[in-house]
């Protein structure tokens, strides 16, 4: 029944939003509705016992293999609760940040909060699907309306990009229920069941894969993601950029490591190259970025493609460690965008030439942005710091080219990150009037900040929960003919 | 029989009702009699199985198809009355039409004789033709009746050469004989081939599939909005349900599947090609028309390999497909209408630019029917397109599914594009008048198309 009611407190809470447009009180509802959720999920955590849920299952119809399964492991739990940690953040910024009319923005991060749990919660395929695909429509309308310059043609491409990797998802679920032993079943756990012929898994590998490369996104899947997270409301870009993104490495694990576990494995020294060279080149273009968005836009591409390369390691490095790093991402993403807009909201722009020499002005709102980019650049004692060096022990399993593909990562990513602290912060002072950060804002970053500190330092609260999962994955693929 | 009777009677009764003048009345005693016949279908009473010499039978796959028919009539003249408010003069005539070429349909998803597939098909083509010109005054409406007829007329020439031919191998109409030909006879025989060629050419002709499609987009441009309406809706389920028992009852042999397979893989690639580049809406929804009865002849082809007689999943997805269709179809014309009247009679997309800021219900029942022609989650429209790639897929036909797929990401674009104008604010606030009746059909088609997506189980 919680389970249920994880999906069911964004969507009412988020309903009420829509239909009574209470202006004051909408943000103070849905924060209020999130910390719920928040609470919800920690509790789950708090009573995990390390062996998989299932909350809810019931039929839906039966002919098509359709059944309303809810459930979550030590992964899926995870995912939760980066869901459940990030989205407090999220609508506190438009505390400081506010965008359009408070009730229906809101609704519409309400909405895709609960369309998120739904796809962290959902056991079975087709459930999975849907939830993965409505997630999108309120993000529609949230890029829609509140975007920047050309939201309406980026918003478009952003759908309809998306949307050709859900479909061709769809058509994958719809081919592996038909192969499920009569009656038809799409669950998780019946397909996983399937031992498909390696011909069928070679191809199938791809269509399914497609939409977690679009969603991540990983070269050369990734046109729609700098201009839609340069154009969105911040808010929105959180969403995509926290949260979202992580979408398409939870669908990797769920759908591609259980079904096509030998596709996978034949294809992956291919996605890792792609991933790899992929993380470069967004490596390389944030370097040359004179916007700041955009700058994060093309560095969260770099290290959601470390992240997917890793994950095809096929060892408990990598595979926990891209784990580890998803929630550290999203984390280090919110405190990122937080910062870009609260910097653009002093200087009127995102673009580096209308920055500059700010630290003199406000030394402490540096201080907390240096944290967030010690954090970025993975400085030991910080959350990333564990997610990367588990990262990249994992790819020097796999291989020392990888491995040094990794270190260069590294390195790109000290560059880039110290380069744009450099061109916001340092420098002479330009006379730019700016304010210094205020209760508001050291009440938002404080907490975060706080969180990579102390998960820097005691990463196995966390990694505990993936052992478990990460040695069956394991174990499963070292039993593969 | 007893509903065929029903409907046929509340026609004449229609048109009297119009010689006297009492025009108020006409809407609520066909949509009485329509109930009346939906009643007679569900209970069973004096509807026999057989008919008329075992021409006609009305089975489980029927009955569905007719209930559906008379649900979206009954939706279509709920709206007639507002239509038809400033028309003072014919108005019962087109009632009494739209009813006639019901029984039309009627006949048509229920013959099992090819005598009474034709004159199905005349039943619900002759009106239209009439139908489609009723606007007097207009060109256009003149051209889309003048063109419907002399198209229609034309490839009912095939249809009934096939039958002929086919008459000629069997010597009965009857489709168990033809069945029975076939299963003796094999597959090879060039006279029989062609037969059912040109009787597939002639439905395919009513559905609106490439290449017989040329004339869906100017009927619909030119005629009635209301009529268009019906021509979308029952007049499609009419044709795929015709259809449908046709390939059904002759196993699709593989010569017919090789036509099929073109005429499906046609239908998909024109259809939403032609509909991406769309900005008048009437015609978007004629090629969006044309769209969905590629995916309808997807179903159609998964017919293939079967057992004749065997494809009662394939005609429940075209009972699903056509009726959730037309239901969204049906509330999007209706808002088409208001939009129309709210910007002086203009029918490009943009008219339906702040219909959220003024009606914002009505906005967000457009994006429901929107979304469900889409074919997105939670809406039945993506309930029905995934069942017939389930079809597909089962039956093998991977790279024409693998298409549809594709060309149903087409279909997103197009309809986004004019939801995205839904939720446009424009300079200068549009006044949209709605009257109530308006309001709840199309809250009842919006919400239609939610609950049948929840609960495909409904139907």
């Amino acid at each position: 029944m919680e389970l249920l009611a994880l999906i069911l407190i964004p969507l009412l809470a988020g309903a009420v939003l829509l239909f009574a447009r209470p202006e004051k009180a909408a943000r103070g509802i849905a924060l209020v509705s999130t910390l719920l959720s928040l609470a919800l999920v920690l509790w789950l955590w708090y009573t995990w016992t390390g062996t998989a849920v299932t909350g809810i299952s019931h039929d839906w119809v039966p002919a098509w293999g359709m059944r309303f399964v809810l459930g979550y492991g030590g992964i899926g739990l995870l995912m939760l609760i980066l869901t459940g940690v990030l989205f407090p953040f999220i609508i506190g910024t438009g505390y400081k940040q506010p965008v359009g009319d408070p009730s229906l923005v809101n609704a519409m991060l309400l909405f895709t909060q609960a369309a998120l749990f739904g796809v962290f919660l959902a056991q079975n395929a087709f459930l999975f699907y849907i939830f993965f695909e409505l997630s999108l429509v309120p993000i529609f309308f949230l890029l829609m309306f509140w975007g920047g310059e050309h939201k309406r043609a980026i918003t478009v491409r952003f759908f309809l990009y998306t949307l050709l990797g859900g479909l061709a998802l769809l058509f994958s679920i719809a081919y592996v229920t038909l192969q499920t032993p009569a009656p038809h079943s799409a669950d998780f756990a019946a397909l996983a069941a399937l031992h498909l012929p390696m011909s069928t898994q070679v191809w199938l590998f791809w269509t399914m894969f497609l939409a977690f490369a679009i969603k991540m996104p990983i070269f050369p899947f990734h046109s729609w993601q700098p201009e839609t997270y340069t154009m969105a409301p911040t808010q929105g870009t959180m969403v995509l950029s926290a949260v979202m993104g992580k979408m398409g490495l939870y669908g990797i694990i769920v759908f591609l490591f259980a079904i096509v576990p030998e596709g996978a494995q034949h294809w992956s020294s291919v996605v890792i190259g792609l991933s790899l060279f992929g993380a470069l080149y967004a490596g390389v273009i944030a370097f040359r970025q004179n916007d700041l968005k955009r700058m994060i836009a093309y560095s969260s591409m770099s290290h959601l493609g470390l992240m997917c390369a890793a994950l095809f390691t096929w060892n408990t490095y990598g595979i926990s460690g891209t784990l580890y790093q998803m929630l550290a991402h999203g984390v280090l993403m919110i405190c990122l965008f937080y910062i870009v807009g609260a910097v653009s909201q002093r200087t009127g722009s995102t673009d580096f030439s209308s920055m500059g020499g700010l630290k003199t002005r406000m030394p402490r709102f540096a201080l907390l942005f240096m944290f967030v980019t010690a954090n970025a650049i993975a400085l030991p004692l910080t959350q990333s710091f564990v997610g990367e060096w588990l990262i990249y022990n994992g790819l020097w399993q796999w291989d020392n080219w990888t491995a040094f593909a990794g270190v260069v990562l590294i390195v790109l990513g000290a560059i880039y990150m110290l380069y744009a602290y450099q061109r916001v912060m340092l420098g002479p002072d330009r006379e730019i009037a700016v304010t210094d950060a205020d209760d508001e804002e050291h009440f938002f970053l404080v907490p975060l900040i706080a969180i990579t500190l102390v998960l820097g330092v005691f990463p196995n609260v966390i990694l505990h929960l993936v052992d478990g999962p990460v040695q069956q994955l394991l174990n499963s693929f070292t039993s593969l003919p | 029989m007893s509903a065929l009777i029903l409907i046929s009677v509340l026609g004449v009764l229609v048109l009297y009702l119009g010689l006297f003048d009492k025009k108020s009345w006409l809407a609520p005693v066909s949509i009485l009699g329509l109930l009346g016949a939906m009643a007679l279908f569900i209970s069973g009473y004096h509807i026999d199985h057989e008919l008329l010499g075992g021409m006609v039978e009305f089975s489980a796959f029927s009955i569905g198809f007719n209930i559906g028919m008379a649900i979206i009539t009954a939706l279509i003249f709920f709206f007639g009355s507002d239509y038809y408010a400033r028309q003072e003069h014919h108005v019962a005539e087109q009632y009494a039409l739209m009813l006639f070429s019901l029984v039309g349909g009627f006949i048509l998803t229920s013959y099992t004789s090819m005598l009474m597939l034709f004159i199905g098909i005349e039943i619900l083509s002759i009106p239209l033709y009439i139908l489609a010109g009723g606007k007097k005054q207009s060109l256009r409406s003149n051209e889309a009746s003048f063109k419907y007829f002399l198209l229609g007329s034309f490839s009912t020439a095939f249809l009934l050469m096939g039958i002929t031919l086919l008459y000629g191998l069997t010597g009965s109409f009857h489709l168990e004989a033809l069945a029975a030909h076939m299963a003796s006879t094999g597959t090879g025989d060039m006279v029989q081939n062609f037969g059912l060629f040109f009787v597939v050419t002639g439905l395919a002709f009513k559905v609106g599939a490439v290449p017989f499609h040329f004339w869906v987009p100017d009927v619909y441009q030119g005629a009635p909005t209301l009529v268009t309406i019906f021509m979308s809706t029952v007049v499609k389920m009419a044709g795929f349900a015709a259809f449908f028992r046709f390939i059904d009852i002759t196993g699709m042999p593989d010569a017919l599947a090789r036509i099929m397979v073109l005429l499906t893989l046609a239908t998909l690639l024109v259809g939403n090609v032609i509909a991406l580049k769309q900005t008048h809406f009437k015609r978007l929804m004629a090629y969006s028309s044309v769209a969905h009865s590629g995916f309808l002849l997807l179903a159609l082809l998964t017919d293939h390999g079967h057992a004749a007689g065997h494809g009662d999943a394939i005609g429940h997805t075209l009972h699903y497909y056509t009726f959730t269709y037309s239901l969204a179809t049906t509330g999007l014309f209706i808002l088409f209408t208001i939009a129309k009247r709210a910007n002086n009679g203009a029918e490009h997309n943009n008219i339906f630019q702040g219909l959220f800021a003024a009606k914002p219900w009505l906005a967000l029942c457009a994006l429901a029917m929107f979304l469900s022609l889409a074919g997105i989650p939670l809406t039945a429209g993506f309930i029905a397109k995934y069942q017939v790639f389930l079809l597909a897929i089962g039956a093998g036909w991977l790279k024409v599914t693998l298409l549809g797929v594709l060309m149903a990401l087409l279909g997103i674009y197009y309809y986004i594009m004019v939801v995205r104008e839904v939720f446009v604010t424009p300079e200068e606030p549009v006044r949209f008048e709605v009257s109530p009746l308006n309001w709840v059909v199309v809250s009842v088609c919006a919400v239609g198309v939610l609950v049948l997506g929840v609960w495909p189980g409904l139907v």
